[in-house]
């Protein structure tokens, strides 16, 4: 049982879903991959309007629907395209960390970074960084809770 | 002049006496109209009755039951436009808590509405006060229980009262105080504001002489029920995981009654009652595919999560959700734990402060800067 337990965890690719704005993030990704940067493919991207516009049902719903990890990325503080919207963003992960860890759940899969639209390196890096970190956390213990 | 006055207490009838000064409010046309709990006609329940006849006044106002949300009651009457008359409305102390946080929302409309707020005994549910199993009712139940000082009552009350530490009613205009008083004898009429200095200046009333009493009772009762509420939430939060916490809701029938009570929850159409999470056939299947199966109705325990981290801040801890949920899911457990931490990490207050914004609409540019960095 433990040799199988190490086996999958050996194996185990996070799965991660990413919240990126359209004005930054996203771009930044975009440039990653124009830039031929390597990074770990463990990420589902969805676009956004503006890292304000992720409500935590989102979040909320990524995780229990099983995903591994959920990355949430905007414009640098002072750099919103609609001026504030990122400082809502992070009051509200603020918030949702808070009440996850609360309820003993896990608040290191969710993250929040500030990747601008010429950083594609920082964009890879972040990812490389998060999925080697939602790898040693395992798989996500809710994604096999059918009782939800 | 003076803001605090007594109201000498004829035969031990605390009741009366509240009704009597009410009804003199009515009849002078300082109110012309006034919300407060009123027995129904079977008398096994109070409900909030909007009484503009003072010859029918008969009301309960030291009743140990919320049947509903008293403050969504004021929203539900101002929040498409103002009163023009003066409406005097008795609350709990939770219940104006609630009324200031859904005029932050702009649920409710404040103009000419006098909120009258009474020091709170407690409450029990529903069903524990219809059918009460003690020989004496209710309100004559925790009435003597409080003159005697005894905490017989306790065991009847809701679990959000029994740890609540905000029994006193803040940013009331007119306060009704038992704490610290001989009821047989007086009860407290404090005013507070200047609406309701301007209600009571020109009634003949005794002067409030014990402040320092009423002020160590109060500080005496508050600091027992934090250390209650600590150890409540201690208690609950100790051993929590994903384990105990998915089995929380199994009872949950997604009837989202919690919601449709809960005095901060005030959209018109929620998100959760929505079309958004419908899917096609398909879609089930392949959910089902993912993880071999899933129970129906789902989403239950999303409903809940996302349903706190958009209410969480505001929650006055009142309860309502609990004493509404058919399935008597012990939703104060984790609603109170989580409403604690949470305000405190944003250092808010609900229903503290009248100008203080909620803490999601606003924000500042030097705070929590390690959170996008790393």
């Amino acid at each position: 049982m433990n040799d199988e337990k190490k086996d999958i965890e050996k194996d185990f690719e996070p799965k991660i879903v990413g919240f990126l704005c359209n004005w930054c993030s996203y771009a930044g990704a975009d440039l990653a991959g124009t830039s031929r940067i390597q990074y770990p493919p463990n990420i589902r991207i969805i676009r956004v309007m503006c890292s304000g516009s992720v409500d935590s049902m989102y979040i909320l719903r990524a995780l229990l629907e099983g995903a591994d990890g959920v990355f949430v990325g905007g414009c640098h503080p002072g750099d919103c395209h609609y001026i504030d919207g990122n400082y809502k963003a992070r009051r509200r992960m603020v918030l949702l960390q808070n009440i996850l860890a609360t309820l003993g759940l896990e608040k290191e899969r969710v993250w929040i970074r500030w990747i601008s639209a010429s950083e594609g390196q920082k964009f890879a890096d972040t990812m490389k960084e998060m999925t080697e970190a939602i790898k040693k956390l395992g798989p996500n213990p809710i994604s096999k809770k059918w009782n939800i | 002049m003076v803001k605090q006055k007594i109201l000498e207490v004829k035969n031990s009838d605390v009741t009366g006496t509240v009704n009597d000064f009410l009804k003199n409010l009515l009849k002078s046309g300082k109110i012309s109209a006034l919300l407060v709990s009123q027995s129904v006609p079977s008398r096994k329940v109070v409900f909030p009755v909007l009484i503009s006849d003072p010859d029918k006044l008969d009301a309960k106002v030291f009743a140990p039951l919320l049947p509903a949300s008293t403050s969504k009651i004021v929203s539900k009457i101002t929040k498409f436009q103002p009163s023009d008359k003066p409406l005097g409305v008795v609350l709990h102390p939770c219940q104006i808590r609630a009324l200031i946080e859904l005029v932050k929302l702009n649920q409710a409309n404040l103009n000419n509405i006098i909120i009258i707020g009474v020091d709170c005994l407690g409450t029990f549910s529903l069903n524990t006060y219809a059918d009460f199993p003690e020989k004496k009712n209710p309100i004559d139940f925790i009435l003597d229980d409080f003159k005697s000082n005894s905490d017989k009552s306790e065991q009847f009350l809701r679990s959000a009262c029994v740890v609540c530490n905000q029994p006193v009613p803040i940013n009331a205009d007119i306060i009704i105080g038992l704490f610290g008083m001989d009821i047989n004898k007086e009860i407290l009429i404090e005013a507070v504001s200047d609406s309701g200095i301007k209600i009571l200046e020109d009634l003949k009333l005794d002067t409030f002489k014990d402040v320092k009493k009423r002020e160590k009772y109060i500080e005496d009762l508050i600091g027992n029920r934090t250390k209650k509420l600590a150890a409540f939430i201690k208690d609950k939060t100790g051993n929590i995981d994903i384990e105990s916490l998915t089995s929380f809701f199994d009872k949950c029938v997604n009837c989202h009654n919690c919601m449709n009570v809960c005095p901060i929850c005030y959209c018109r159409e929620c998100l959760f009652d929505s079309s958004v999470f419908d899917a096609e056939a398909n879609k089930y299947v392949k959910k089902s595919e993912s993880k071999g199966l899933f129970k129906l109705p789902n989403d239950s325990l999303l409903f809940h999560l996302g349903r706190m981290n958009h209410m969480i801040l505001s929650c006055v801890k009142c309860g309502l959700c609990e004493q509404g949920c058919p399935m008597n899911i012990a939703l104060m457990d984790v609603f109170i734990p989580a409403a604690e931490n949470a305000q405190k990490e944003f250092k808010y207050q609900p229903g503290k402060n009248r100008d203080e914004k909620v803490p999601m609409v606003v924000y500042r540019e030097d705070e929590y800067v390690e959170v996008g960095e790393k």
